[in-house]
């Protein structure tokens, strides 16, 4: 008798999938030339030198290849891509003053909720602009910015040109130099010496334009000794050409401090979503990230952590979860170049109803790192025979003080464990349940209130019939 | 120097860790010494392949049914050649493979080492020893492709790395859907006695089949300081209590060299690197 397999249920996507009519102001033509960056550029008001950035950036966009390692890119035609939709609402601190279509895409969402209950400040980008943005006051009254990244590029001109896209240069990749050239939105956010955010700031990113591309810019920067915990959220309603996030955040985490990052990405099944994320942490500084990735047809995401200082640390956490038409491509990469610098990468990853989970991750010591320490665990569970789970890690160690470890494992969910719960009074759905609940479960401990509730979506089994 | 493709990865990474691919350089690979074998069904064979002179060498060997087949392929290459070489062996039904690698020798030396497990219930073990001294550059690129049902590969390497050496060890554990049951382990462990080593290692494992067990493992670093703590309490220097630890780590592998001759020969052989360095 053929064996049924455990079912899981997709995550409830209808709360994402909910379009707006498109009532954009101003969108750019669709392609990439000199002429829409100079435009895009002019619009955004921005300074000459970002104008000169942009355009170095296309020349080096132009001038490089795709990857020739990871996901199948050759669905995405970027002269399909719109690169700049303005949205007919402007940046307010009041959400009354945000359009009602708008508005009633974050309240589904449970942005200005969350804002009221559990955040310090909440910025909301819709298309291509940020259209609400606020910090609470005593933090505003300790030197805190939380801002967009076009009012910091006007305001506080100085602190962002000497750090965009330092970390993350256009030559890093294709798409970083894409990102150069058309980025739009995003949020800068300093945290001044000394300052503790003790609640978390969230950034939410929503893309409504079918055939858009979303190109924020996240620049964070916590000073010596300080710390902030920074959520970012990401969703898109689902169409039926390509749309494109090839986002860039770039984190400084100075001497002392201690930045947390987490991420729950959850975009259409239409979406390339090519993002960049990369921190660098001074002496005694710490890096926490937290990511899932949940949505998209095809992601490339690989946070990595350069660990500048003595004794700086790097703790990685991620799940990802890759269904019917999903290829993703996820991981994290760490850079030793300081002595007694640390750093612990633990993921999951799930794959079912075809579906293709890609873990790829590098940690790299160099001779400037002695004593450097890291361990990498990367446990894959298969739900059934017609997906795919692939484990790629490669360490690259300089020197002879480092102390590395790799694990990695994959499998079903096993016949024993479900016998053994049986064994005690459990039924076998509820075993089931247990199992990928336990699967998970360290990821999600680490997921602020509300994304772990949606975790738990993720875990909602349906059993059909006998072991699988 | 024209240099030419030897190996890669059976799926692609970042480009600027340097180990999608193995190149060699084209005049390596001009003369080699070929071995065609096949071990009929049933039947139970030992091989000792050496490599003491050769630039390149291939072995393709195919197991039969319920056969049986102990290959032990020594490279001891002189330190200042270069080499290359490639195993392309392919399991039947119920058929066994333990293939012990040595490699020691040579200034620089590519491996590549392809086998398949195509039969139901067939099983390879596979162990593997490496050591790199002075300036020498070590490439290996090792890949158990699990077939047929129930299939059972095992992949453990130990190394030493010492002096300026540069090493690249791929080790794939590739599970094709249809590979039910398929159960695979990888294990590397190196040890790392100099400052001037760099040391990389990408054990990968791809699985299109839910129903199979995988498991890899890779530890880095250097002699464990309280072993050798306990040794120099009990007499010995730290030259020798080094020695002496190395070769425990190395034993898992020169204990399956049948021939006393040879594994005195290869233990002599790093034992006299040790002492230089």
């Amino acid at each position: 008798m053929a064996q049924e397999k455990t079912y899981i249920e997709d995550i409830e996507r209808t709360l994402y999938d909910i379009k707006n009519v498109d009532k954009s102001k101003y969108k750019s033509q669709s392609g990439l030339t000199e002429d829409i960056i100079r435009d895009i550029s002019a619009r955004k008001n921005d300074p000459e030198w970002m104008l000169e950035f942009r355009l170095k950036s296309l020349e080096v966009y132009n001038q490089l290849s795709l990857p020739n390692w990871g996901p199948d890119l050759s669905e995405l035609n970027m002269d399909e891509i719109v690169t700049y939709v303005q949205p007919d609402a402007k940046m307010t601190g009041s959400w009354d003053e945000v359009p009602e279509d708008i508005k009633d895409t974050f309240d589904r969402l449970g942005i200005p909720e969350a804002e009221q209950t559990s955040l310090a400040g909440v910025g909301a980008q819709y298309d291509s602009e940020v259209v609400y943005h606020s910090i609470q006051e005593d933090l505003v009254k300790q030197g805190v910015i939380y801002t967009d990244m076009e009012t910091a590029l006007h305001e506080h001109e100085e602190i962002v040109r000497d750090h965009f896209m330092k970390l993350v240069p256009p030559k890093d990749h294709k798409f970083a130099a894409l990102h150069g050239a058309v980025w739009s939105g995003g949020s800068f956010v300093y945290v001044p010496e000394g300052v503790h955010v003790e609640i978390p700031l969230q950034s939410y990113f929503r893309l409504n334009a079918a055939g858009a591309g979303q190109f924020e810019h996240t620049l964070i920067i916590v000073e010596k000794n300080a710390s902030l915990h920074f959520i970012e959220g990401c969703s898109a309603p689902k169409y039926n050409v390509t749309n494109l996030h090839a986002g860039c955040v770039e984190l400084f985490v100075n001497d002392g401090a201690r930045l947390r990052y987490s991420t729950i990405e959850n975009w259409s099944r239409n979406m390339m979503n090519l993002n960049t994320k990369r921190a660098v942490v001074g002496k005694d500084g710490v890096i926490e990230w937290v990511s899932g990735s949940f949505g998209s047809h095809v992601s490339m995401l690989y946070p990595c952590s350069v660990l500048k200082g003595e004794n700086a640390k790097c703790e990685f956490t991620g799940v990802t979860f890759a269904s019917k038409g999903q290829n993703l491509d996820t991981g994290a990469s760490v850079i030793h170049c300081a002595p007694h610098t640390s750093a612990n990468i633990s993921t999951r990853t799930i794959s079912k109803a075809g579906g293709k989970a890609t873990y790829r991750s590098a940690v790299k010591v160099t001779k400037n790192a002695p004593y450097a320490k890291c361990s990498v665990n990367c446990e894959s569970l298969m739900l059934d025979d017609i997906s795919r789970s692939d484990t790629l890690p490669t360490m690259d160690i300089e020197g002879d003080e480092a102390d590395i470890g790799h694990e990695a494992t994959i499998g079903r969910i096993s016949d024993e464990a479900i016998f053994y719960l049986m064994s005690r009074g459990i039924s076998e759905d509820e075993a089931r349940s247990m199992i990928v609940r336990g699967f998970v479960e360290p990821i999600a401990k680490e997921l602020p209130l509300e994304y772990a509730v949606e975790m738990n979506n993720l875990v909602n089994i349906e059993l059909e019939g006998t072991m699988g | 120097m024209n240099k030419e493709i030897f190996s890669e990865i059976p799926m692609r990474t970042w480009n600027w860790l340097g180990v999608n691919e193995a190149t060699v350089d084209k005049d390596l690979l001009v003369e080699s010494q070929k071995l065609d074998i096949d071990i009929e069904a049933d039947h139970h064979e030992k091989m000792v392949v050496e490599y003491r002179k050769e630039s390149y060498g291939i072995v393709n060997i195919s197991i039969g049914e319920n056969a049986s087949l102990k290959l032990t392929q020594l490279q001891l290459m002189p330190e200042e050649r270069n080499h290359a070489n490639e195993v392309n062996i392919v399991l039947e039904k119920k058929a066994r493979l333990q293939l012990v690698a040595v490699e020691t020798g040579a200034k620089s030396f590519a491996s590549k080492v392809n086998i398949i497990l195509k039969g139901d219930k067939s099983q390879a073990d596979v162990s593997v020893l490496y050591f790199g001294d002075g300036d020498r550059s070590l490439d290996m690129n090792y890949v158990l492709d699990f077939q047929g049902r129930k299939t059972v590969g095992n992949l453990e390497v130990y190394g030493g790395l010492m002096g300026e050496s540069q090493k690249i060890f791929r080790g794939t554990l590739d599970f094709k859907q249809g590979s039910k049951q398929a159960k695979g382990y990888e294990k590397e462990n190196v040890v790392v006695l100099s400052k001037g080593v760099r040391n990389r290692s990408v054990p990968i494992m791809l699985s299109g089949e839910d129903d199979v067990v995988g498991n890899h493992a890779v530890s880095s670093g250097k002699i464990n300081e309280d072993k050798l703590h306990y040794l120099m309490s009990r007499g010995l220097s730290p030259a020798e209590a080094r020695k002496l630890v190395l070769e425990a780590a190395f034993n898992p592998v020169l204990e399956l060299i049948e021939d006393e001759v040879l594994r005195q020969e290869i233990d002599s052989y790093i034992k006299e690197r040790l002492e230089n360095e």
